[in-house]
């Protein structure tokens, strides 16, 4: 007899015991499916909150004056621009920041409007963290304008303006945001740098710190220390608000991750190993009396290994479909993500289809590993 | 056939040892028809194991076709044991979950085709079980079920049945049926060592061994 075919019929015929494994597979399975995709679209989430909330880290000369800077938004003194290549050739070791972009900030005025002048160099980005640059990118011989600055200068998207000397076309429609942005004009970092004739110059550098910590850390001190060792003349404005933000989606993730997801799979793996060993206890004869039969070690194992594989499967199938709902239906009222952030995983469903039956065949071992070891003639001489 | 020299087998019962067969040997010829008797415990059981296969002794040696068999791989033993050894018992360890058909041919080596499916039904009809083949164990009575653990032991046309009390649940009617079978299998051939409590076979047997605390007592 087939060996498949056998343990369909086991399966059916101990539907309890069948059952119960099944669901604890299957309600392992729909833990792992949520964990994931809340986790996944919380790193979404993160992502467009950060982004929407901009970085959260300046550097800024040594130099400057706190009070002009948050007063005027920018620091009078500048750093050479290959400050920034220093930074960013660290981002490839474990530093506790990323996405770096430098700047140029002066205010300039551009046919009578007081303006702020940004020029913006290319993003650096940390190997692991998305390819995306932050915010908006700018190509070369366009600006991009505030809305207070369209309408002042009449200049909309596809319009020239000049700035200083050059000509350049407005590459967005300006929105009104109710932000400094509304008068600021941003630019390529090479082409801010002629406007303001400080070529090979920065006075900022903005980054997102990727700290993980819990919250009696000081998250300031150590990042303070971390680019202090590699650039000591900038100092470090954080803004806190923004990483506490970020901090509580890091957390909420980590927690699901560190905490239950573990406990789910062990509780799981002792539930669908315990009933196992039940079955096993079940099938003492059925075991003695095969070996009699001359099935040898493999096909006894095969014999509950195979159930564990299948049920592991179907509860697979059953779990990614039921999780994937769930989480739709439910993840935005009991997370903090909106349903928009929540995706579909394809390719973590297929892992679920391979790592399910490998699950449980894995807590099933040690239960098929003493039904291969039972001794046959002990069963059999009892009456 | 099969040689026993000098077979022991002890157990170690809640600390102490407990000797089950004492230097037992014998020889089962091709197309014997052997009883073996002997009091509770006397080792009938023990003795119809371990000529199967299936429990090593402690000391000695069993030969089965001159190999001995428990110098055999694991696998080589289960193979021999599948190809030509029929087991009997008194409990018919009958797969509960399988139809009749699916128990008979559960004895199948591998996956059954169309002639051990025809062999299966064959015995089925031959057992007067074929109108049966969808049922479960549970649905048969107990001489039905000695009868379809007699046809598993004959599916793949073994050269011995090593049968353990095998009328010990049955009724007279039932158990002289089951002789029977016995009987015709010993008719075409066949070695059958039957250990019994019964006398059902006694007109049949050409030979029977008696056990005591076990030890051959009597040949």
């Amino acid at each position: 007899m087939q060996l498949w075919a056998q343990i369909i019929c086991e399966i059916g015929f101990r539907k309890l015991n069948a059952f119960f494994s099944f669901l604890g597979l299957t309600i392992a399975v729909i833990i792992v499916v949520a964990s994931q995709l809340i986790a996944e679209s919380d790193e979404r989430e993160t992502r467009r909150v950060t982004r929407d909330m901009g970085f959260n880290l300046r550097l800024i000369p040594a130099a400057t004056d706190l009070g002009q800077f948050y007063r005027d938004g920018f620091s009078k003194y500048a750093m050479n621009a290959s400050t920034l290549d220093r930074l960013a050739t660290q981002l490839t070791n474990n530093v506790s920041f990323n996405h770096l972009v430098g700047s140029l900030r002066r205010g300039y005025a551009v046919n009578g409007q007081s303006v702020l002048l940004v020029g913006l160099s290319k993003t650096y980005i940390a190997p692991g963290q998305g390819k995306k640059p932050m915010g908006f990118v700018i190509k070369t011989n366009t600006l991009h304008i505030g809305s207070e600055i369209s309408r002042f200068q009449g200049k909309n998207k596809g319009d020239t303006i000049q700035v200083g000397t050059q000509h350049f076309k407005v590459s967005n429609d300006p929105i009104e945001t109710g932000t400094s942005d509304d008068i600021t004009i941003f630019a390529r970092l090479e082409d801010a740098q002629s406007i303001l004739e400080l070529e090979g110059k920065i006075n900022e550098i903005e980054a997102i710190d990727c700290l993980c910590l819990t919250t009696d850390e000081d998250p300031l001190t150590i990042l303070r220390k971390e680019i202090g060792e590699i650039l000591p003349n900038v100092q470090v404005v954080h803004k806190q608000k923004l990483a506490d933000a970020r901090a509580k989606q890091r957390q909420t993730r980590e927690k699901v991750n560190a905490i239950v997801l573990p406990f789910v799979l062990l509780a799981s793996a002792v539930w669908v190993a315990l009933l196992a060993v039940f079955n096993v206890r079940d099938r003492r004869q059925e075991i003695g009396i095969l070996r009699a039969l001359g099935k040898n070690s493999w096909r006894i194992a095969g014999l509950f290994l195979g159930k564990a594989v299948l049920l592991g499967f179907v509860a697979a199938t059953l779990g990614v479909v039921l999780g994937m709902w769930a989480v739709l239906e439910f993840g935005p009222s009991l997370f903090p993500v909106t349903k928009k952030a929540i995706q579909i995983n394809p390719s973590l469903a297929l892992k679920l289809f391979v790592a399910a039956p490998l699950f449980a065949a894995f807590a099933s071992f040690i239960p098929a590993m003493l039904a291969v070891s039972q001794d046959p003639a002990e069963t059999l001489r009892e009456d | 056939m099969i040689r026993c020299e000098e077979v022991t087998k002890r157990f170690n019962k809640n600390g102490s040892d407990v000797i089950s067969l004492d230097r037992f040997s014998a020889d089962i010829r091709n197309g014997e028809f052997i009883t073996v008797r002997g009091p509770s415990g006397s080792g009938k059981t023990t003795l119809l194991l371990t000529l199967g296969g299936m429990q090593r002794p402690s000391a000695g040696k069993v030969c089965f076709d001159g190999q001995d068999l428990y110098a055999l791989s694991n696998s080589k033993r289960a193979n021999l044991r599948s190809s030509q050894i029929g087991f009997v018992f008194q409990m018919f360890y009958l797969v509960p979950y399988l139809d009749l058909l699916g128990n008979v041919l559960i004895a199948s080596p591998g996956k059954p085709g169309k002639l051990e499916r025809q062999r299966a039904m064959e015995l089925l009809e031959k057992f007067d079980l074929s109108n049966r083949i969808s049922h479960r164990p549970d649905e048969l009575s107990a001489g039905e079920r000695q009868r379809l653990a007699v046809a598993r032991a004959l599916l793949n046309r073994p050269k011995i049945l090593l049968a353990d009390e095998p009328t010990g649940n049955l009724d007279p009617e039932n158990a002289s049926g089951v002789i029977d079978h016995f009987v015709k299998f010993h008719k075409t051939g066949g070695t059958v060592v039957l250990v019994t409590h019964g006398t059902a076979a006694d007109g049949f047997a050409n030979r029977s061994i008696r056990l005591d605390k076990g030890r051959l007592n009597d040949d």
